[in-house]
């Protein structure tokens, strides 16, 4: 094990980790943040979204030690308050079913928004067609997306 | 049972947790003296707010509380799966008493036989708990109204009850709570039972659309699932099980995992079955989840292989073809309808965590079924029910997956806890042991395979006649799985009745509307009219109409609008859909299940399905089992039929019409009957 220090929602943490843990568990089960998610562990359903710098990546599928210096952001870092309004869309529109996969959602939307403050049905749909849903609530995600962005739902 | 003394407190339960620190759990005299407020060491979803006097309330029953302070918490008896019961089931009770709806406190139960039946299954919880939670919420107003009306001097008959305050309907002054509680605890529940119900035209929050209680934790990160739970000392574990049903376990070889940093311990351990018995495996007990699994990986394991290792999914397909093929009668069509084994895969894979004491223990467990797995604890390890404290966290998802069989039934039992218990026994410590995304999918219990024959005489569809051959008992687990039999029952049905329509030359809701009951038509009329049934497509369009009653309740009709292509893509574009499930406590939550219902059965009717080859599943995650994505979600309408009848389920209900109902939708797109899922677009475009 090597210690490590990243830089999560704003604050250091010094991790005493593998290299190769990915990000995901690092945050779970050593700083103790589990708003991120476990899914599929390959990357492949979005549950472990976080960002790093600003940009969503899949935790599950990257290593601890190529963090560096970058800012990891995760649901719990979003906003303070619950403010964010991805967040207030989420409610508004009442997307939550189970709710397990709307961390990885919100951070994945979150993203985007970032990169497109005001995106096409094809260009939400198509950046969010990588995160998975099992309890069916992929419509009502659209809608809040459109609504944090500023259009009508 | 004699009701509970409701104006002393019995005491507080003060318990330490792996000695460091103090965790409380509050009594609250109930029938069988079971802990209401569960003993949680991590973040409670809302946390605990103490009253100024803790030990003062009123308490006619084990499920509300109300404070000196005036606040009022109500406790869930059923597991939250996303289905919405710790919103519903406290609207229900918040209804009758006439609590402030946004001030409520939602607490949820353990697991405990004074809750009544505490498992989420069979669309049952609204259902079950309608007439107990208004019962429960009405006794606790009606002895803060006579607390009201005794210091007004007035008749209980001239006081209401809105929004946590009490009013003389004649001076129209009011009176909090808060106010009451002291008085109203010096009654004797008994002697105010049975309290008068609301006219369901009195509702004021029953039938309005608030919001989920557990919103505001979810978006923010802080609400807790079973794989979330943290308690001091705790380790992380994963199990090595037989690849091969029913495998047995030889030989391991733990050296390398041992030397797998973080990795604390290596072990064989009760998992799997054979024949009705546990079997061996070997678990990995490490400090953190991701060291478990790098340690598993590690093991060198011989396994022997058993009795199922020639099993395959394609081997009992052709069992159940032969067992269930019987040759036409004069004037007969008939037709064979087949659902392959589908897997549950939750979003969050299977996982308990089990803190296994001398005296007492407590299991955490993302569970449908809480008191299983409390009896399962107690029957096993003799502790008393006192003792064995099940807590429920929030479930990530389970359709059926997280029902936990009896021991004695055929099916398994829950293995997760025979895993995290045992391994907590073993270690001294807490322990969380998670499946991975491959161990949910590879030792799960399926829905089963089945074909089903379907036979009726050309001149009478009154004839028709079903008989399903399901692929149980093979070897392969299998279980209950959204609407279990409803779903090859409304695929087979719902699908004949376009076959017989077409070769009757009937439109297909004209087939079906003499053979409803007066609901049902109505339903089914309902969506006929809102699809524009009859209305012009373009080509390579079509619409199917299904309708099913799940466990013979709450008609549910759907009318798939799909497009086809040349190559035989298919493109489902809108679901309109109805139902008429008595009352709806929350509209939109019904709603929410319509559409969740829809597209869980959209998966299952175009992408994906369990194969067994060798005794093993093939598929291991969501490459090889793939969900439906958002770029495939059809347009969906809901209505929910206005009703003021008691409430009859809608978790299950949109999944079991969904099947057929694209199934005839590409049947009128393509003139190609296909009669197995998941359907293809090379079963369209085949010669």
């Amino acid at each position: 094990m090597t210690s490590l220090v990243i830089n999560v929602n704003l604050k250091p943490y010094t991790v005493d980790v593998e290299p190769d843990m990915p990000l995901l568990w690092v945050l779970r089960d050593r700083i103790g943040l589990t708003g991120t998610k476990y899914g599929c562990g390959v990357g492949l359903c979005g549950t472990c979204t976080v960002h790093l710098d600003g940009q969503a990546v899949r935790s599950c599928a990257l290593p601890v030690s190529s963090v560096g210096s970058k800012q990891v952001t995760t649901i719990e870092g979003l906003s303070v308050d619950g403010s964010h309004p991805l967040q207030q869309a989420w409610l508004s529109e009442s997307v939550s079913q189970c709710g397990y996969c709307s961390p990885g959602q919100i951070m994945t939307a979150a993203a985007l928004l970032q990169q497109n403050p005001h995106p096409s049905d094809e260009q939400i749909i198509s950046a969010m067609s990588g995160a998975l849903c099992r309890c069916g609530t992929y419509p009502r995600i659209l809608r809040a997306i459109r609504r944090a962005a500023g259009g009508a739902a | 049972m004699k009701p509970p003394s409701i104006s002393r407190r019995d005491f507080i339960k003060v318990s330490s947790v792996a000695g460091v620190g103090l965790v409380i759990g509050l009594y609250v005299p109930g029938c069988s003296g079971i802990q209401t407020s569960p003993v949680q060491p991590t973040p409670t979803t809302i946390p605990p707010t103490p009253t100024p006097e803790p030990d003062v309330f009123l308490s006619p029953n084990l499920f509300v509380t109300i404070g000196t302070d005036g606040s009022v918490a109500i406790t869930c008896p059923r597991p939250e799966m996303g289905q919405g019961t710790r919103t519903a089931l406290p609207m229900i009770l918040a209804e009758e008493l006439g609590a402030d709806w946004t001030t409520v406190r939602i607490l949820q139960a353990d697991a405990g036989s004074a809750y009544g039946d505490q498992l989420a299954g069979g669309s049952t919880s609204v259902r079950t708990y309608y007439g107990p939670l208004r019962n429960a919420g009405a006794l606790a107003r009606k002895m803060l109204v006579r607390a009201a009306s005794e210091a007004w001097d007035i008749a209980p008959e001239q006081c209401s009850v809105k929004n946590g305050l009490v009013t003389n309907n004649q001076t129209q002054e009011t009176l909090p709570f808060s106010a009451l509680v002291r008085t109203a605890m010096t009654y004797n529940p008994a002697d105010l039972a049975p309290a008068e119900l609301k006219d369901p035209s009195e509702f004021t929050l029953i039938g309005t659309s608030v919001p989920r209680v557990d919103g505001p934790d979810i978006v923010t990160g802080k609400a807790v699932y079973g794989m979330d739970v943290r308690v001091p000392d705790m380790l992380f574990a994963v199990v090595a099980r037989s690849p091969v049903f029913g495998g047995t376990l030889v030989s391991f070889d733990d050296s390398q995992a041992r030397l797998v940093p973080g990795v604390q311990d290596v072990v064989e351990i009760s998992s799997g079955m054979n024949r009705g018995e546990p079997t061996r495996g070997v678990a990995v007990l490490a400090r953190d989840t991701w060291s478990a699994i790098k340690g598993r990986d590690a093991l060198k394991i011989t396994w022997d292989e058993g009795n199922y290792a020639s099993l395959s999914s394609e081997g009992i397909e052709k069992e159940l073809l032969e067992h269930a093929t019987a040759a036409p009668g004069d004037g007969e069509l008939v037709a064979y309808y087949t659902v392959p084994f589908f897997s549950h895969s939750p979003m969050e894979p299977i996982n308990s965590t089990a803190r296994a004491g001398q005296k007492d223990c407590e299991v955490w467990a993302p569970t449908q079924n809480p008191q299983q797995l409390q009896s399962f604890v107690v029957r096993t390890y003799g502790m008393l029910p006192a003792d064995a404290h099940l807590h429920v966290p929030l479930v990530g998802g389970a359709f059926g997956r997280r029902i936990e069989f009896p021991p004695g039934n055929a099916a398994p039992p829950a293995f997760h806890l025979l895993e995290s218990y045992e391994l907590s026994k073993y270690a001294g410590v807490p322990v969380q042991v998670v499946w991975t995304r491959e161990d949910d999918m590879h030792f799960e219990y399926y829905h089963p395979m089945s074909v089903t024959r379907v036979s009726a005489k050309l001149d009478d569809i009154r004839t028709l006649t079903m008989r399903t051959s399901e692929g149980a008992g093979f070897g392969i687990p299998t279980g209950a799985w959204r609407a279990v039999t409803n779903v090859p029952e409304a695929f087979a049905r719902q699908s004949f009745l376009d076959e017989f329509a077409a070769a009757t030359k009937q439109d297909p809701v004209e087939l079906r509307r003499p053979l409803l009951k007066d609901r049902q038509r109505a339903v089914l009329d309902l969506v006929a009219e809102r699809s524009g049934w009859g209305s012009e497509l373009p080509p390579g369009h079509g619409r199917g109409i299904a309708i099913h009653s799940t466990w013979e309740v709450s008609p549910c009709a759907e009318v798939a609008e799909v497009a086809v292509d040349d190559s035989g893509n298919i493109r489902v574009l809108r679901v309109v859909c109805a139902i008429d499930c008595g009352v709806a406590i929350n509209p939109d939550m019904v709603k929410a299940q319509l559409e969740g219902g829809i597209l869980f059965g959209l998966t299952s009717t175009l992408k994906a399905h369990i194969t067994i080859s060798n005794g093993r599943v093939q598929q291991s995650n969501f490459h090889d089992y793939p969900l439906l994505l958002m770029s495939e979600m059809p347009e969906i309408q809901c209505h929910i039929v206005k009703s003021t009848a008691s409430p009859t389920g809608t978790g299950e209900m949109a999944n079991p019409p969904i099947a057929a109902a694209v199934a005839n939708a590409i049947f009128a797109a393509t003139g190609k009957r296909v009669r197995r899922l998941p359907i293809r677009p090379q079963d369209l475009v085949a010669a």
